[in-house]
């Protein structure tokens, strides 16, 4: 089959969600289903992409309007895009699986297009091979996740959805000044032009215009001075959505960052935007799990505990070398089993039992006994204890910050791991030593679902090699630039 | 007081970093790599007088496809977040009879020149979304003038939706047709009004696309206004 045909992953999602308005008529429980039928679609594309490009090597260059780059957008499904596209339709699918259960409140319509366009815009900020484009989709994203978040429409969801609304919208701006310098530098929004010119960039518009937009992306990728959204989102959003941010939005924004600071390698002034960015990261790391240790709420602990981690591949992505880039990657695939795993388990608890207070965990060991031990999986994992697959990625960025000379982070690594231990071990002391409580009813879907996540967590945990070989190979889509301009067919326009 | 000033030696700050990004930038000269290929090719690759709609349409089209989306998106976000399982119109002061019969003159032309704006979008300055917005003005003054005055909603719904499917569906035709998402299959393919240049019957696909999107702008942002003037009424 023709390698264009990848721009189906952007296609479906659209044409699936303007065709919710025409069936809304056919009743709640046929829409849900729909989601669940559009989302394993869509995972079946995403499988054929993931085989195309890792079967054959080559990236997949998908050309809107047949318009070679720099004239038209290009989407440049390279090994990166190819692994996390499958990542996000696999989400996408379970989250659709869960939505089943755990959405009631209405309007579910509306509900399942949001769904569909969230999963559409990250599919979209990790494939696009454009600038401006990646705006558009960051756009679609973003505004998505704040009706998302807002949706259960009580008080507190309003005011996560505010916080998220003015600060993505002052993060959006940013990014918008960001894009403007640099087209105003170089006069193109092509990204592997924008690589083959960024060595003739003036230094200080490559800093400002950088340093913009990795403030305006700060937003999405949550770090510290302005993620401050984050936890009242998570916490209030629907449980699926939740899991999505998670997931993989996080790891979106987080990608577009070190796709974009690493095209201006060779601009002059770079090794500062790289010491802004490992601050940056050092600083979410410690506040993340600062906050974590002091939470009540599960959920929102779970979700600091997230900020955190994401931190940790955010310093990963600032060490500047190979090593770091492949083990920030490695991580985000960890982090994101892991992470789906634990809100998913959770969001279970608090559907079936009403909340995510600590007090509720009480006895789940006995109440819920499968959901407790995919928590405590999870919850291991996350500590990085080994044959779990957490460990792996911690043991491959602790390297990768030797080899780079940075002891610092390694110690941030380390005394981070102890604090996730001190919070984790008490949930998991909760669950099954306090508390007496009757089985509940766990549901033979979700328990399947969590039985899959807890298998992918041991056996990357004892075979990490396959998963490390393609966090390796995703990780060089990143850093070798010069290949990636080589792969995309730039006509030459002006150069 | 002392927040304030904070607040503005940090703006200062920033400004002044900004302004230094700025005089790097090198206005005014002739930077244009990719723009003055726009401007050479825009006639005979797209059929297209106008420039502008021709970038935004055809060789960026995929950026115009996900702007419509974001508009859906904020659409859909109003409908879910306002969302009640009975609503009515609650205005209580009917409009001037200089209001209403103003109105109702009003809103056929203002309708009509919507319909103009967009189906012109390759010929003149304009497009899909001014189009759009310009109808949905025409039913905000109905909302306004009119105590009782409501959309068809069900209609509307569907509208919205079906031309949002239409405009993905003309691009997957491209796909079959040329083997590219969003491929203009009607100039590049056909040739389709290849001497027309400048006038009506010309442009490609882009009077289709534009007329699509002022038909989804204009039922979106209507929606809205009806979503976000009704309030919920107690049985």
């Amino acid at each position: 089959m023709n390698g264009q045909y990848a721009s189906l992953l952007i296609a479906l999602p659209l044409i699936s969600a303007f065709f919710v308005p025409l069936i809304k008529g056919l009743g709640k429980k046929a829409v849900k289903y729909y989601l669940v039928l559009v989302t394993a679609l869509q995972t079946g594309i995403a499988v054929w992409t993931f085989q195309q490009v890792y079967g054959t090597g080559q990236p997949i260059i998908v050309m809107a309007g047949a318009w070679r780059p720099p004239v038209g957008i290009n989407l440049y499904i390279g090994h990166f895009a190819a692994l996390f596209v499958l990542i996000v339709a696999v989400v996408s699918f379970l989250m659709a699986v869960f939505s089943v259960r755990a959405i009631e409140v209405e309007p579910i319509d509306k509900y399942v297009m949001l769904f569909l366009l969230l999963m559409l815009g990250a599919t979209g900020m990790i494939a696009t091979g454009d600038i401006f484009n990646l705006f558009v989709f960051m756009e679609i994203t973003a505004i998505s996740a704040y009706a998302l978040t807002a949706y259960n429409k009580t008080g507190e969801a309003a005011e996560a959805s505010l916080k998220y609304i003015v600060l993505g919208g002052i993060g959006s701006s940013f990014f918008l000044i960001g894009v403007a310098l640099i087209y105003g530098a170089l006069g193109t929004l092509n990204m592997a032009q924008i690589a083959q010119l960024a060595s003739t960039i003036d230094p200080t518009v490559a800093q400002v215009g950088l340093a913009l937009i990795i403030f305006g992306l700060a937003v999405e990728a949550e770090l510290f001075p302005l993620n401050a959204w984050a936890p009242d989102a998570y916490q209030a959003a629907p449980h699926p959505i939740t899991a999505m941010f998670s997931g993989f939005v996080v790891k979106a924004g987080l990608y577009a960052m070190a796709r974009i600071l690493y095209l201006m390698q060779a601009s002059a002034g770079w090794s500062s935007i790289l010491g802004l960015l490992i601050t940056l990261g050092t600083l979410t790391v410690i506040v993340g799990e600062l906050a974590a240790l002091r939470q009540r709420d599960v959920k929102r602990m779970v979700a600091y505990s997230s900020i955190a981690q994401v931190g940790f591949i955010a310093v990963g992505f600032a060490l500047g070398t190979q090593a770091g880039v492949n083990a920030a990657v490695f991580h985000m695939v960890n982090h994101a089993v892991v992470k789906v795993l634990m809100f998913l388990a959770i969001g279970h608890v608090a559907v079936v039992l009403g909340g995510s207070e600590l007090e509720r965990f009480k006895g789940l060991g006995k109440r819920m006994p499968l959901t407790a031990f995919a928590i405590t999986i999870g919850a291991i994992s996350i500590i990085g204890i080994p044959l779990f697959n957490v460990f792996w990625s911690k043991m491959q960025l602790v390297m990768a910050s030797m080899a780079a000379g940075k002891t610092g982070v390694i110690a941030l690594i380390l005394a981070a791991s102890v604090v996730e231990a001190v919070y984790y071990l008490r949930l998991i002391h909760t669950m099954w030593f306090a508390g007496e409580g009757e089985k509940a009813s766990e549901g033979l879907v979700i328990s399947l679902m969590l039985l899959v996540l807890v298998a992918i967590v041991v056996v990357i945990g004892i075979y990490p090699d396959y998963v490390w070989s393609l966090a390796q190979r995703a990780g060089s889509d990143i850093f070798n630039v010069a290949d990636y301009i080589k792969n995309v067919p730039l006509m030459g326009v002006g150069a | 007081m002392l927040k304030r000033a904070l607040a503005i030696i940090t703006l200062l700050i920033i400004g002044y970093w900004l302004a230094q990004g700025l005089a790097g930038v090198p206005f005014g000269e002739d930077k244009m790599l990719v723009g003055q290929y726009y401007l050479d090719n825009v006639k005979e690759q797209t059929g297209a007088v106008n420039a502008v709609t021709a970038v935004v349409v055809n060789y960026r089209g995929f950026d115009t496809l996900g702007e419509v989306t974001v508009l859906f998106i904020a659409s859909t976000g109003v409908g879910a977040l306002l969302w009640k399982r009975k609503k009515e119109r609650t205005a209580e002061t009917q409009g001037s009879i200089v209001l209403t019969t103003g109105t109702r003159l009003l809103v056929p032309f203002v309708m009509l020149f919507g319909a103009y704006i967009f189906i012109h979008g390759h010929l003149t300055p304009g497009g899909g979304f001014p189009g759009g917005a310009t109808i949905a003005t025409a039913f905000l003054l109905l909302y306004m003038a009119f105590v009782q005055y409501e959309i068809p909603h069900k209609a509307f719904e569907k509208i919205e939706g079906a031309v949002g499917m239409a405009y993905v569906l003309v691009g997957l035709i491209g796909l079959a047709i040329g083997g590219y998402f969003l491929f203009d299959w009607i100039w590049q393919t056909w040739s389709f009004g290849t001497e027309n240049i400048g006038r009506l019957i010309s442009g490609g696909f882009i009077p289709i696309i534009y007329t699509i999107i002022g038909l989804k702008v204009g039922t979106e942002l209507s929606g809205i206004i009806d979503n976000m003037v009704k309030e919920e009424v107690n049985e």
